[in-house]
Protein backbone atom coordinates (compact mmCIF):
# COMPACT_ATOMS: atom_id res chain seq x y z
CA UNK A 1 0.00 0.00 0.00
CA UNK A 2 2.82 2.59 1.28
CA UNK A 3 4.54 1.31 -1.94
CA UNK A 4 2.45 1.76 -4.16
CA UNK A 5 1.58 5.42 -3.57
CA UNK A 6 5.02 5.94 -3.10
CA UNK A 7 5.34 4.96 -6.93
CA UNK A 8 2.55 7.12 -7.58
CA UNK A 9 3.92 10.32 -6.14
CA UNK A 10 7.35 9.43 -8.24
CA UNK A 11 5.37 9.40 -11.33
CA UNK A 12 3.56 12.01 -11.03
CA UNK A 13 6.55 14.47 -9.73
CA UNK A 14 8.29 13.33 -13.30
CA UNK A 15 5.72 13.99 -15.02
CA UNK A 16 4.95 17.13 -13.46
CA UNK A 17 9.26 17.53 -14.00
CA UNK A 18 9.13 16.67 -17.69
CA UNK A 19 6.38 19.34 -18.36
CA UNK A 20 8.24 22.22 -17.02
CA UNK A 21 11.05 21.55 -18.71
CA UNK A 22 9.61 20.70 -22.22
CA UNK A 23 7.67 24.20 -21.92
CA UNK A 24 10.38 25.81 -20.40
CA UNK A 25 12.52 24.65 -23.67
CA UNK A 26 9.92 25.35 -26.20
CA UNK A 27 9.37 29.28 -24.79
CA UNK A 28 13.17 30.45 -24.74
CA UNK A 29 13.59 28.52 -28.57
CA UNK A 30 10.33 30.73 -29.33
CA UNK A 31 11.58 33.45 -27.67
CA UNK A 32 15.13 33.14 -29.03
CA UNK A 33 14.63 35.10 -32.26
CA UNK A 34 12.99 37.73 -30.21
CA UNK A 35 15.89 38.33 -27.95
CA UNK A 36 18.11 38.38 -30.60
CA UNK A 37 16.20 41.39 -32.26
CA UNK A 38 16.25 43.15 -29.04
CA UNK A 39 20.01 42.22 -28.55
CA UNK A 40 20.92 42.92 -32.14
CA UNK A 41 19.09 46.24 -32.13
CA UNK A 42 21.42 47.47 -29.29
CA UNK A 43 24.55 47.09 -30.89
CA UNK A 44 26.85 49.06 -32.85
CA UNK A 45 27.39 48.04 -36.81
CA UNK A 46 31.25 46.90 -35.54
CA UNK A 47 30.26 45.04 -32.98
CA UNK A 48 27.98 42.80 -35.27
CA UNK A 49 30.25 42.63 -37.74
CA UNK A 50 32.91 41.64 -35.34
CA UNK A 51 35.06 38.32 -35.65
CA UNK A 52 34.20 36.73 -32.44
CA UNK A 53 30.72 38.06 -31.75
CA UNK A 54 28.81 38.87 -29.10
CA UNK A 55 25.18 37.69 -27.09
CA UNK A 56 25.12 40.59 -25.36
CA UNK A 57 26.26 44.02 -26.54
CA UNK A 58 28.94 45.25 -24.37
CA UNK A 59 27.98 48.88 -25.21
CA UNK A 60 24.45 49.23 -25.06
CA UNK A 61 23.60 51.59 -28.28
CA UNK A 62 20.44 53.30 -27.06
CA UNK A 63 20.81 55.78 -29.58
CA UNK A 64 19.86 53.25 -32.32
CA UNK A 65 16.16 53.62 -31.80
CA UNK A 66 16.25 57.17 -31.31
CA UNK A 67 18.74 57.37 -34.56
CA UNK A 68 15.96 55.08 -36.57
CA UNK A 69 13.30 58.31 -36.74
CA UNK A 70 16.28 60.60 -38.63
CA UNK A 71 17.61 57.60 -40.80
CA UNK A 72 14.41 56.89 -42.50
CA UNK A 73 10.59 58.78 -42.29
CA UNK A 74 9.77 56.03 -39.51
CA UNK A 75 7.36 58.69 -38.27
CA UNK A 76 5.81 58.67 -41.78
CA UNK A 77 5.97 54.85 -41.81
CA UNK A 78 4.04 54.66 -38.73
CA UNK A 79 1.27 56.82 -39.45
CA UNK A 80 0.40 54.93 -42.80
CA UNK A 81 0.40 51.87 -41.13
CA UNK A 82 -2.04 53.35 -38.57
CA UNK A 83 -4.37 54.56 -41.69
CA UNK A 84 -4.07 51.79 -43.55
CA UNK A 85 -5.39 48.85 -40.92
CA UNK A 86 -7.43 51.07 -39.27
CA UNK A 87 -9.11 52.13 -42.67
CA UNK A 88 -9.17 48.66 -43.81
CA UNK A 89 -10.82 47.59 -40.25
CA UNK A 90 -13.69 50.09 -40.97
CA UNK A 91 -14.56 49.25 -43.85
CA UNK A 92 -14.12 45.39 -43.31
CA UNK A 93 -16.44 45.82 -40.35
CA UNK A 94 -18.80 48.34 -42.30
CA UNK A 95 -19.44 45.82 -45.09
CA UNK A 96 -18.86 42.82 -42.69
CA UNK A 97 -21.37 43.44 -39.95
CA UNK A 98 -24.81 43.55 -42.16
CA UNK A 99 -23.74 40.43 -43.90
CA UNK A 100 -23.03 38.57 -41.08
CA UNK A 101 -26.11 39.75 -39.33
CA UNK A 102 -28.18 38.48 -42.36
CA UNK A 103 -26.21 35.07 -42.23
CA UNK A 104 -27.01 34.64 -38.66
CA UNK A 105 -30.59 35.75 -38.48
CA UNK A 106 -32.42 35.40 -41.78
CA UNK A 107 -32.87 32.70 -43.88
CA UNK A 108 -32.76 33.39 -48.55
CA UNK A 109 -31.72 31.62 -50.99
CA UNK A 110 -28.75 31.62 -52.25
CA UNK A 111 -27.34 31.30 -48.32
CA UNK A 112 -24.86 28.42 -48.93
CA UNK A 113 -23.96 30.01 -52.29
CA UNK A 114 -22.63 32.95 -50.16
CA UNK A 115 -20.73 30.96 -47.44
CA UNK A 116 -19.50 29.18 -50.77
CA UNK A 117 -18.06 32.24 -51.98
CA UNK A 118 -16.55 33.02 -49.03
CA UNK A 119 -14.62 30.22 -48.63
CA UNK A 120 -13.33 30.42 -52.09
CA UNK A 121 -12.92 33.52 -51.59
CA UNK A 122 -10.35 32.47 -49.42
CA UNK A 123 -8.54 30.04 -51.39
CA UNK A 124 -6.95 33.06 -53.41
CA UNK A 125 -3.92 34.94 -51.33
CA UNK A 126 -3.70 38.48 -52.69
CA UNK A 127 0.15 37.07 -53.78
CA UNK A 128 -1.69 34.68 -56.34
CA UNK A 129 -4.22 37.72 -57.88
CA UNK A 130 -1.35 40.63 -57.66
CA UNK A 131 -1.11 40.91 -61.58
CA UNK A 132 -5.46 41.28 -61.84
CA UNK A 133 -5.12 43.24 -58.61
CA UNK A 134 -2.44 45.16 -59.89
CA UNK A 135 -4.70 46.02 -63.45
CA UNK A 136 -7.81 46.96 -60.70
CA UNK A 137 -5.64 49.22 -59.17
CA UNK A 138 -4.74 50.62 -62.55
CA UNK A 139 -8.21 51.12 -63.88
CA UNK A 140 -9.78 52.43 -60.88
CA UNK A 141 -5.96 54.90 -60.38
CA UNK A 142 -5.50 53.57 -56.71
CA UNK A 143 -2.31 52.02 -57.30
CA UNK A 144 0.45 53.63 -55.36
CA UNK A 145 -1.76 54.73 -52.70
CA UNK A 146 -3.25 54.29 -49.21
CA UNK A 147 -6.76 53.76 -50.32
CA UNK A 148 -6.07 51.23 -52.48
CA UNK A 149 -4.32 48.85 -49.82
CA UNK A 150 -7.11 49.96 -47.57
CA UNK A 151 -9.64 48.34 -50.16
CA UNK A 152 -7.72 45.39 -50.87
CA UNK A 153 -7.13 44.51 -47.04
CA UNK A 154 -10.57 45.20 -46.52
CA UNK A 155 -11.60 42.81 -49.19
CA UNK A 156 -9.05 40.20 -48.35
CA UNK A 157 -10.14 40.08 -44.54
CA UNK A 158 -14.36 39.99 -45.38
CA UNK A 159 -13.96 36.12 -44.86
CA UNK A 160 -12.45 36.45 -41.42
CA UNK A 161 -15.11 39.32 -40.38
CA UNK A 162 -18.10 37.25 -41.78
CA UNK A 163 -16.98 34.12 -39.99
CA UNK A 164 -15.79 35.20 -37.02
CA UNK A 165 -19.23 37.78 -36.52
CA UNK A 166 -21.49 35.36 -37.86
CA UNK A 167 -20.20 32.89 -35.19
CA UNK A 168 -20.97 35.37 -32.52
CA UNK A 169 -24.39 36.49 -33.53
CA UNK A 170 -25.10 33.28 -33.80
CA UNK A 171 -24.47 32.29 -30.34
CA UNK A 172 -26.38 35.27 -28.86
CA UNK A 173 -30.60 34.35 -28.66
CA UNK A 174 -32.65 35.78 -31.10
CA UNK A 175 -35.17 36.43 -28.23
CA UNK A 176 -34.61 39.40 -27.32
CA UNK A 177 -34.33 40.94 -31.00
CA UNK A 178 -37.97 39.46 -31.75
CA UNK A 179 -39.19 41.26 -28.78
CA UNK A 180 -37.74 44.52 -29.33
CA UNK A 181 -39.33 44.08 -32.80
CA UNK A 182 -42.39 43.89 -31.36
CA UNK A 183 -42.34 46.59 -29.22
CA UNK A 184 -41.73 48.43 -32.72
CA UNK A 185 -38.23 48.47 -33.32
CA UNK A 186 -37.00 47.71 -37.22
CA UNK A 187 -34.39 45.19 -37.70
CA UNK A 188 -31.51 47.72 -38.03
CA UNK A 189 -32.35 49.46 -34.48
CA UNK A 190 -32.81 46.29 -32.87
CA UNK A 191 -29.26 45.15 -34.51
CA UNK A 192 -27.35 48.43 -32.99
CA UNK A 193 -29.56 48.42 -29.51
CA UNK A 194 -29.68 45.00 -28.37
CA UNK A 195 -27.43 42.25 -30.48
CA UNK A 196 -24.14 44.88 -30.93
CA UNK A 197 -23.79 45.69 -27.09
CA UNK A 198 -24.63 41.64 -26.38
CA UNK A 199 -22.20 40.63 -29.38
CA UNK A 200 -19.43 43.43 -27.95
CA UNK A 201 -16.55 40.71 -26.92
CA UNK A 202 -16.87 38.97 -30.34
CA UNK A 203 -16.65 42.77 -32.14
CA UNK A 204 -13.87 44.00 -30.44
CA UNK A 205 -12.11 40.42 -30.83
CA UNK A 206 -12.63 40.95 -34.86
CA UNK A 207 -12.02 44.42 -35.13
CA UNK A 208 -8.37 43.45 -33.39
CA UNK A 209 -7.64 40.96 -34.98
CA UNK A 210 -8.26 42.63 -38.98
CA UNK A 211 -6.35 45.66 -37.78
CA UNK A 212 -2.97 43.21 -37.22
CA UNK A 213 -3.25 41.14 -40.08
CA UNK A 214 -3.65 44.82 -42.17
CA UNK A 215 -0.72 46.09 -40.12
CA UNK A 216 1.01 42.91 -40.64
CA UNK A 217 0.48 42.83 -44.49
CA UNK A 218 3.77 43.29 -46.71
CA UNK A 219 3.02 41.27 -50.09
CA UNK A 220 0.49 44.00 -51.77
CA UNK A 221 1.72 47.29 -50.48
CA UNK A 222 5.17 45.67 -51.32
CA UNK A 223 3.61 45.19 -55.23
CA UNK A 224 1.20 48.51 -54.65
CA UNK A 225 3.51 51.30 -53.30
CA UNK A 226 6.66 52.57 -54.63
CA UNK A 227 6.72 56.02 -52.98
CA UNK A 228 8.98 56.16 -49.94
CA UNK A 229 6.30 58.22 -48.20
CA UNK A 230 2.97 56.23 -48.05
CA UNK A 231 4.71 52.88 -47.79
CA UNK A 232 3.71 51.27 -44.20
CA UNK A 233 5.97 49.89 -41.74
CA UNK A 234 6.23 46.31 -42.67
CA UNK A 235 7.69 47.50 -46.07
CA UNK A 236 9.33 51.02 -45.00
CA UNK A 237 11.61 48.97 -42.52
CA UNK A 238 13.65 47.43 -45.54
CA UNK A 239 14.72 50.61 -46.27
CA UNK A 240 17.54 49.49 -43.98
CA UNK A 241 17.73 45.40 -45.23
CA UNK A 242 20.02 46.82 -48.58
CA UNK A 243 20.76 44.45 -51.50
CA UNK A 244 24.38 45.06 -50.52
CA UNK A 245 24.63 46.49 -47.04
CA UNK A 246 22.00 45.54 -44.01
CA UNK A 247 21.82 47.86 -41.22
CA UNK A 248 20.80 45.05 -38.94
CA UNK A 249 20.66 47.00 -36.00
CA UNK A 250 18.65 49.73 -37.20
CA UNK A 251 16.32 47.11 -39.28
CA UNK A 252 15.97 45.30 -35.95
CA UNK A 253 15.26 48.62 -33.55
CA UNK A 254 12.60 49.36 -36.28
CA UNK A 255 11.23 45.69 -36.22
CA UNK A 256 10.57 46.27 -32.68
CA UNK A 257 8.34 49.52 -33.36
CA UNK A 258 6.56 47.57 -35.65
CA UNK A 259 5.85 44.46 -33.80
CA UNK A 260 5.41 45.38 -30.05
CA UNK A 261 2.20 47.21 -30.51
CA UNK A 262 0.31 44.14 -31.80
CA UNK A 263 2.31 41.73 -30.54
CA UNK A 264 0.30 43.38 -27.05
CA UNK A 265 -3.04 44.12 -28.73
CA UNK A 266 -2.87 40.00 -30.02
CA UNK A 267 -2.50 38.89 -26.78
CA UNK A 268 -5.36 40.73 -25.52
CA UNK A 269 -7.79 38.85 -27.84
CA UNK A 270 -6.23 35.05 -28.21
CA UNK A 271 -8.37 33.70 -26.00
CA UNK A 272 -12.13 34.87 -27.71
CA UNK A 273 -9.79 34.90 -30.90
CA UNK A 274 -9.66 31.30 -31.09
CA UNK A 275 -12.65 29.93 -29.32
CA UNK A 276 -14.40 31.79 -32.22
CA UNK A 277 -12.47 31.21 -35.43
CA UNK A 278 -13.36 27.02 -34.48
CA UNK A 279 -16.95 27.77 -33.61
CA UNK A 280 -17.52 29.65 -36.82
CA UNK A 281 -16.01 26.48 -38.51
CA UNK A 282 -17.63 23.65 -36.28
CA UNK A 283 -21.23 25.31 -37.19
CA UNK A 284 -20.86 26.28 -41.09
CA UNK B 1 -48.90 41.60 -36.63
CA UNK B 2 -46.94 40.15 -39.54
CA UNK B 3 -45.46 42.06 -41.86
CA UNK B 4 -47.38 42.45 -45.12
CA UNK B 5 -45.08 39.97 -47.69
CA UNK B 6 -43.87 42.75 -50.18
CA UNK B 7 -41.35 42.59 -53.19
CA UNK B 8 -38.67 44.52 -50.54
CA UNK B 9 -38.98 42.04 -47.64
CA UNK B 10 -38.14 39.03 -49.86
CA UNK B 11 -35.20 41.19 -50.68
CA UNK B 12 -34.15 42.78 -47.38
CA UNK B 13 -31.30 39.76 -46.47
CA UNK B 14 -29.52 40.43 -49.81
CA UNK B 15 -29.46 44.02 -49.30
CA UNK B 16 -28.09 43.49 -46.22
CA UNK B 17 -24.96 41.33 -47.58
CA UNK B 18 -24.97 43.71 -51.27
CA UNK B 19 -21.47 46.23 -49.30
CA UNK B 20 -19.40 42.80 -48.38
CA UNK B 21 -20.19 41.24 -52.14
CA UNK B 22 -19.82 45.13 -53.73
CA UNK B 23 -16.62 44.87 -51.86
CA UNK B 24 -15.23 41.59 -52.39
CA UNK B 25 -16.18 41.55 -56.14
CA UNK B 26 -14.12 44.68 -57.39
CA UNK B 27 -10.92 43.81 -55.57
CA UNK B 28 -11.20 40.14 -55.07
CA UNK B 29 -13.27 38.62 -58.16
CA UNK B 30 -12.63 41.30 -60.58
CA UNK B 31 -9.33 40.56 -60.07
CA UNK B 32 -9.20 37.08 -60.71
CA UNK B 33 -10.96 37.71 -63.57
CA UNK B 34 -8.18 39.75 -65.02
CA UNK B 35 -5.78 36.89 -63.98
CA UNK B 36 -7.70 34.01 -66.05
CA UNK B 37 -7.85 36.44 -68.98
CA UNK B 38 -4.72 37.44 -68.64
CA UNK B 39 -3.40 33.91 -68.59
CA UNK B 40 -5.35 33.35 -71.88
CA UNK B 41 -3.89 36.19 -73.64
CA UNK B 42 -0.94 37.28 -75.27
CA UNK B 43 0.47 40.15 -72.69
CA UNK B 44 2.97 42.94 -73.88
CA UNK B 45 5.82 43.71 -71.72
CA UNK B 46 4.00 46.29 -70.00
CA UNK B 47 1.14 44.56 -69.47
CA UNK B 48 -0.93 45.38 -72.10
CA UNK B 49 -3.73 42.21 -73.34
CA UNK B 50 -3.68 42.02 -76.95
CA UNK B 51 -5.73 38.88 -78.25
CA UNK B 52 -6.90 35.57 -77.29
CA UNK B 53 -3.44 33.44 -76.86
CA UNK B 54 -5.06 30.10 -76.38
CA UNK B 55 -3.46 27.51 -73.84
CA UNK B 56 0.14 29.23 -75.09
CA UNK B 57 0.95 30.88 -71.73
CA UNK B 58 0.47 27.40 -70.05
CA UNK B 59 2.86 26.07 -72.75
CA UNK B 60 5.54 28.38 -71.73
CA UNK B 61 5.27 27.94 -68.02
CA UNK B 62 4.74 23.89 -68.49
CA UNK B 63 7.59 23.65 -70.65
CA UNK B 64 9.70 25.72 -69.15
CA UNK B 65 13.16 23.71 -67.45
CA UNK B 66 12.55 25.61 -64.17
CA UNK B 67 8.79 25.03 -63.52
CA UNK B 68 8.90 21.34 -62.33
CA UNK B 69 11.48 22.47 -59.92
CA UNK B 70 9.22 25.01 -58.35
CA UNK B 71 6.55 22.90 -58.36
CA UNK B 72 8.68 20.14 -56.49
CA UNK B 73 9.45 22.89 -54.05
CA UNK B 74 5.87 24.26 -53.32
CA UNK B 75 4.60 20.76 -53.11
CA UNK B 76 7.52 20.18 -50.27
CA UNK B 77 6.92 23.33 -48.75
CA UNK B 78 3.29 22.82 -47.90
CA UNK B 79 3.33 19.43 -46.78
CA UNK B 80 6.31 19.55 -44.35
CA UNK B 81 5.54 22.66 -43.01
CA UNK B 82 1.46 21.87 -42.84
CA UNK B 83 2.00 18.56 -41.27
CA UNK B 84 4.93 19.03 -38.84
CA UNK B 85 2.97 22.43 -37.41
CA UNK B 86 -0.08 20.33 -36.98
CA UNK B 87 2.09 17.49 -34.96
CA UNK B 88 3.86 19.83 -33.15
CA UNK B 89 1.25 22.69 -32.36
CA UNK B 90 -0.97 19.46 -31.27
CA UNK B 91 1.62 18.59 -29.21
CA UNK B 92 2.30 21.94 -27.76
CA UNK B 93 -1.42 21.94 -27.28
CA UNK B 94 -1.46 19.31 -25.21
CA UNK B 95 1.39 20.47 -22.67
CA UNK B 96 -0.70 23.81 -22.26
CA UNK B 97 -3.70 21.88 -21.53
CA UNK B 98 -1.95 20.61 -18.22
CA UNK B 99 -2.75 23.13 -15.09
CA UNK B 100 0.36 24.14 -13.80
CA UNK B 101 1.87 27.48 -12.71
CA UNK B 102 2.88 30.00 -15.39
CA UNK B 103 0.30 27.95 -18.15
CA UNK B 104 -0.72 32.01 -18.94
CA UNK B 105 3.10 32.98 -19.28
CA UNK B 106 3.55 30.45 -21.58
CA UNK B 107 0.57 31.22 -22.98
CA UNK B 108 1.55 35.00 -24.05
CA UNK B 109 4.69 33.76 -25.06
CA UNK B 110 3.09 31.20 -28.12
CA UNK B 111 1.24 34.59 -29.04
CA UNK B 112 4.31 36.48 -30.41
CA UNK B 113 5.17 34.04 -33.78
CA UNK B 114 1.70 34.51 -34.86
CA UNK B 115 1.15 38.13 -33.75
CA UNK B 116 4.69 39.44 -35.71
CA UNK B 117 4.47 39.85 -39.27
CA UNK B 118 6.10 37.38 -41.47
CA UNK B 119 8.83 39.50 -42.91
CA UNK B 120 10.19 40.36 -39.91
CA UNK B 121 10.30 36.67 -38.80
CA UNK B 122 11.93 36.32 -41.06
CA UNK B 123 14.93 39.02 -41.22
CA UNK B 124 15.65 37.46 -37.91
CA UNK B 125 16.11 34.09 -38.94
CA UNK B 126 18.22 35.40 -42.00
CA UNK B 127 20.40 37.00 -39.60
CA UNK B 128 20.60 33.50 -36.96
CA UNK B 129 21.67 31.88 -39.56
CA UNK B 130 24.22 33.55 -41.08
CA UNK B 131 27.75 32.03 -41.70
CA UNK B 132 29.48 35.29 -41.06
CA UNK B 133 28.50 36.81 -38.02
CA UNK B 134 25.10 35.11 -37.13
CA UNK B 135 23.75 34.79 -33.85
CA UNK B 136 23.63 30.88 -33.63
CA UNK B 137 27.31 30.79 -34.98
CA UNK B 138 28.21 32.99 -32.30
CA UNK B 139 25.80 31.08 -29.82
CA UNK B 140 27.37 27.91 -30.06
CA UNK B 141 31.04 29.80 -29.77
CA UNK B 142 30.45 31.10 -26.75
CA UNK B 143 28.76 28.26 -25.21
CA UNK B 144 31.88 26.26 -26.30
CA UNK B 145 29.94 24.23 -28.64
CA UNK B 146 31.67 24.45 -31.52
CA UNK B 147 34.93 26.50 -32.16
CA UNK B 148 34.48 27.99 -35.63
CA UNK B 149 31.68 29.18 -37.73
CA UNK B 150 29.67 26.21 -39.22
CA UNK B 151 27.87 27.34 -42.43
CA UNK B 152 24.47 26.53 -41.71
CA UNK B 153 23.61 27.29 -45.54
CA UNK B 154 25.91 25.24 -47.31
CA UNK B 155 23.94 24.13 -50.26
CA UNK B 156 20.55 25.70 -51.56
CA UNK B 157 18.64 22.86 -50.30
CA UNK B 158 20.17 23.59 -46.92
CA UNK B 159 18.44 26.92 -47.61
CA UNK B 160 15.16 25.84 -48.39
CA UNK B 161 14.80 23.79 -44.80
CA UNK B 162 15.86 26.44 -42.92
CA UNK B 163 12.91 28.58 -44.72
CA UNK B 164 10.71 25.28 -44.02
CA UNK B 165 11.79 25.33 -40.40
CA UNK B 166 10.82 29.03 -40.16
CA UNK B 167 7.36 28.18 -42.02
CA UNK B 168 7.11 25.64 -39.55
CA UNK B 169 8.10 28.04 -36.35
CA UNK B 170 5.40 30.52 -37.49
CA UNK B 171 2.64 28.54 -38.28
CA UNK B 172 2.28 26.28 -34.89
CA UNK B 173 0.74 28.84 -32.52
CA UNK B 174 -2.25 29.03 -34.88
CA UNK B 175 -2.25 25.26 -34.82
CA UNK B 176 -1.73 25.00 -31.07
CA UNK B 177 -4.49 27.81 -30.59
CA UNK B 178 -7.56 26.29 -32.60
CA UNK B 179 -6.17 22.68 -31.15
CA UNK B 180 -6.33 24.47 -27.33
CA UNK B 181 -9.61 25.45 -27.75
CA UNK B 182 -10.86 22.35 -29.13
CA UNK B 183 -9.74 20.47 -26.09
CA UNK B 184 -10.64 23.02 -23.94
CA UNK B 185 -14.24 22.35 -25.09
CA UNK B 186 -14.27 18.50 -24.63
CA UNK B 187 -16.48 17.53 -21.49
CA UNK B 188 -14.21 16.44 -18.71
CA UNK B 189 -16.98 13.24 -18.07
CA UNK B 190 -15.60 11.06 -20.86
CA UNK B 191 -12.20 10.98 -19.64
CA UNK B 192 -13.61 9.86 -16.20
CA UNK B 193 -15.45 7.21 -17.51
CA UNK B 194 -12.44 6.27 -19.15
CA UNK B 195 -10.65 6.04 -16.27
CA UNK B 196 -13.16 4.62 -14.58
CA UNK B 197 -12.47 1.29 -17.20
CA UNK B 198 -8.95 1.40 -16.65
CA UNK B 199 -7.71 3.27 -19.60
CA UNK B 200 -4.33 4.29 -20.07
CA UNK B 201 -2.74 7.61 -21.30
CA UNK B 202 -2.61 6.76 -24.71
CA UNK B 203 -6.16 5.28 -25.05
CA UNK B 204 -7.58 8.27 -23.95
CA UNK B 205 -5.24 10.29 -26.12
CA UNK B 206 -6.37 8.14 -29.41
CA UNK B 207 -9.57 7.24 -28.08
CA UNK B 208 -11.16 10.43 -26.87
CA UNK B 209 -8.72 13.50 -27.61
CA UNK B 210 -8.00 13.08 -30.84
CA UNK B 211 -11.20 12.59 -32.67
CA UNK B 212 -12.95 15.22 -30.75
CA UNK B 213 -10.17 17.99 -31.21
CA UNK B 214 -10.17 17.01 -34.57
CA UNK B 215 -13.51 19.27 -36.15
CA UNK B 216 -10.73 22.15 -35.14
CA UNK B 217 -8.18 20.54 -36.20
CA UNK B 218 -9.45 19.90 -39.51
CA UNK B 219 -11.05 23.67 -40.09
CA UNK B 220 -7.20 24.34 -38.98
CA UNK B 221 -5.58 22.31 -41.52
CA UNK B 222 -7.18 23.45 -44.30
CA UNK B 223 -6.70 27.04 -44.01
CA UNK B 224 -2.98 26.09 -43.34
CA UNK B 225 -2.75 24.29 -46.39
CA UNK B 226 -3.92 27.61 -48.70
CA UNK B 227 -2.15 30.13 -46.29
CA UNK B 228 1.32 28.17 -46.47
CA UNK B 229 1.08 27.22 -50.30
CA UNK B 230 0.48 31.10 -50.65
CA UNK B 231 3.19 32.03 -48.48
CA UNK B 232 5.31 34.57 -49.97
CA UNK B 233 7.52 36.79 -47.58
CA UNK B 234 9.91 33.75 -45.50
CA UNK B 235 11.26 32.81 -48.94
CA UNK B 236 11.21 36.03 -50.64
CA UNK B 237 12.83 37.74 -47.54
CA UNK B 238 15.33 34.74 -46.66
CA UNK B 239 16.57 33.56 -50.37
CA UNK B 240 14.53 35.46 -53.18
CA UNK B 241 13.86 31.91 -54.40
CA UNK B 242 17.47 32.32 -55.57
CA UNK B 243 20.32 30.79 -56.54
CA UNK B 244 18.44 29.98 -59.86
CA UNK B 245 14.86 29.31 -58.63
CA UNK B 246 16.14 26.98 -56.50
CA UNK B 247 14.60 27.55 -53.60
CA UNK B 248 11.22 29.41 -55.42
CA UNK B 249 7.57 28.44 -54.95
CA UNK B 250 4.71 29.01 -56.71
CA UNK B 251 4.67 32.42 -55.99
CA UNK B 252 7.83 33.76 -55.84
CA UNK B 253 7.84 32.37 -58.71
CA UNK B 254 5.18 33.79 -60.41
CA UNK B 255 6.06 37.36 -58.82
CA UNK B 256 9.74 37.47 -60.28
CA UNK B 257 8.03 36.74 -63.87
CA UNK B 258 4.91 39.46 -63.72
CA UNK B 259 6.93 42.20 -61.63
CA UNK B 260 10.85 41.47 -62.54
CA UNK B 261 10.60 39.90 -65.98
CA UNK B 262 8.01 41.70 -67.32
CA UNK B 263 6.29 37.98 -68.56
CA UNK B 264 2.60 38.82 -67.17
CA UNK B 265 1.10 36.32 -69.35
CA UNK B 266 2.92 33.21 -67.93
CA UNK B 267 2.88 34.67 -64.26
CA UNK B 268 -0.98 34.46 -64.34
CA UNK B 269 -0.50 31.12 -65.62
CA UNK B 270 1.07 30.08 -63.01
CA UNK B 271 -1.67 32.00 -60.82
CA UNK B 272 -4.43 29.79 -62.21
CA UNK B 273 -2.17 26.21 -61.64
CA UNK B 274 -1.71 27.20 -58.49
CA UNK B 275 -5.24 27.64 -57.70
CA UNK B 276 -6.20 24.56 -59.46
CA UNK B 277 -4.05 22.61 -57.44
CA UNK B 278 -5.35 24.09 -54.10
CA UNK B 279 -8.76 23.87 -55.44
CA UNK B 280 -8.36 19.85 -55.61
CA UNK B 281 -6.15 19.62 -52.35
CA UNK B 282 -8.54 22.05 -50.57
CA UNK B 283 -11.54 19.87 -51.69
CA UNK B 284 -10.20 16.34 -51.19
CA UNK B 285 -9.68 17.00 -48.06
CA UNK B 286 -12.80 18.26 -46.87
CA UNK B 287 -14.47 15.82 -48.71
CA UNK B 288 -12.44 13.15 -46.65
CA UNK B 289 -12.73 14.42 -43.50
CA UNK B 290 -16.65 15.20 -43.85
CA UNK B 291 -17.15 11.98 -45.06
CA UNK B 292 -15.23 10.24 -42.35
CA UNK B 293 -17.07 12.41 -39.90
CA UNK B 294 -20.25 10.86 -41.20
CA UNK B 295 -19.45 7.38 -40.42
Amino acid sequence: MTLDSARINWGKLLSRILLYFVVSVICIVILYPYFVMFCTALKSRQEIFSIQGTIFPKEWMWSNFIDIWQKAPMAQYMLNSIIIAGGSTAIAMICGIPAAYALARMKFKGQTAFLGFIIVSQMFAPVVLLIGIYKVMQTMGLTNSLLGLIFINAAFNQAFTIWLLRGTFMSISAEMEQAATIDGCNRIQAMFKILLPVAAPGIVTTLIFIFINAWNEYTVALCLISTDTIKPLTVGINIFNGYNIIEWQYLFAASIFAIVPVVILFMSIEKNLTSGLTAGGVKG
Amino acid sequence: MKKPYTLLNKAEPYLWILPSIILMSIFIIVPIGFVFRMAFSQVTKAGLIKGFAGFANFEKVLGGAKFAMVLKNTIVWTIFVVVLSTVLGFILALLLNNEFKGRKIARAIVVFPWATTLVIQASVWKFIIDIDYGALNTLLKTLGIISTNVNWTPTPEAYFAWEIACGIFVTIPFVCFTALSGLQSIDSSYYEAAIVDGANYWQKLFNITIPLVKPSLTVATVLNIIYVFNSFPIVWTITKGDPANRTDTLVTYLYKLAFYNGKQGEAAAVSVIGFLILLVCASVYMVSTLKKGDE
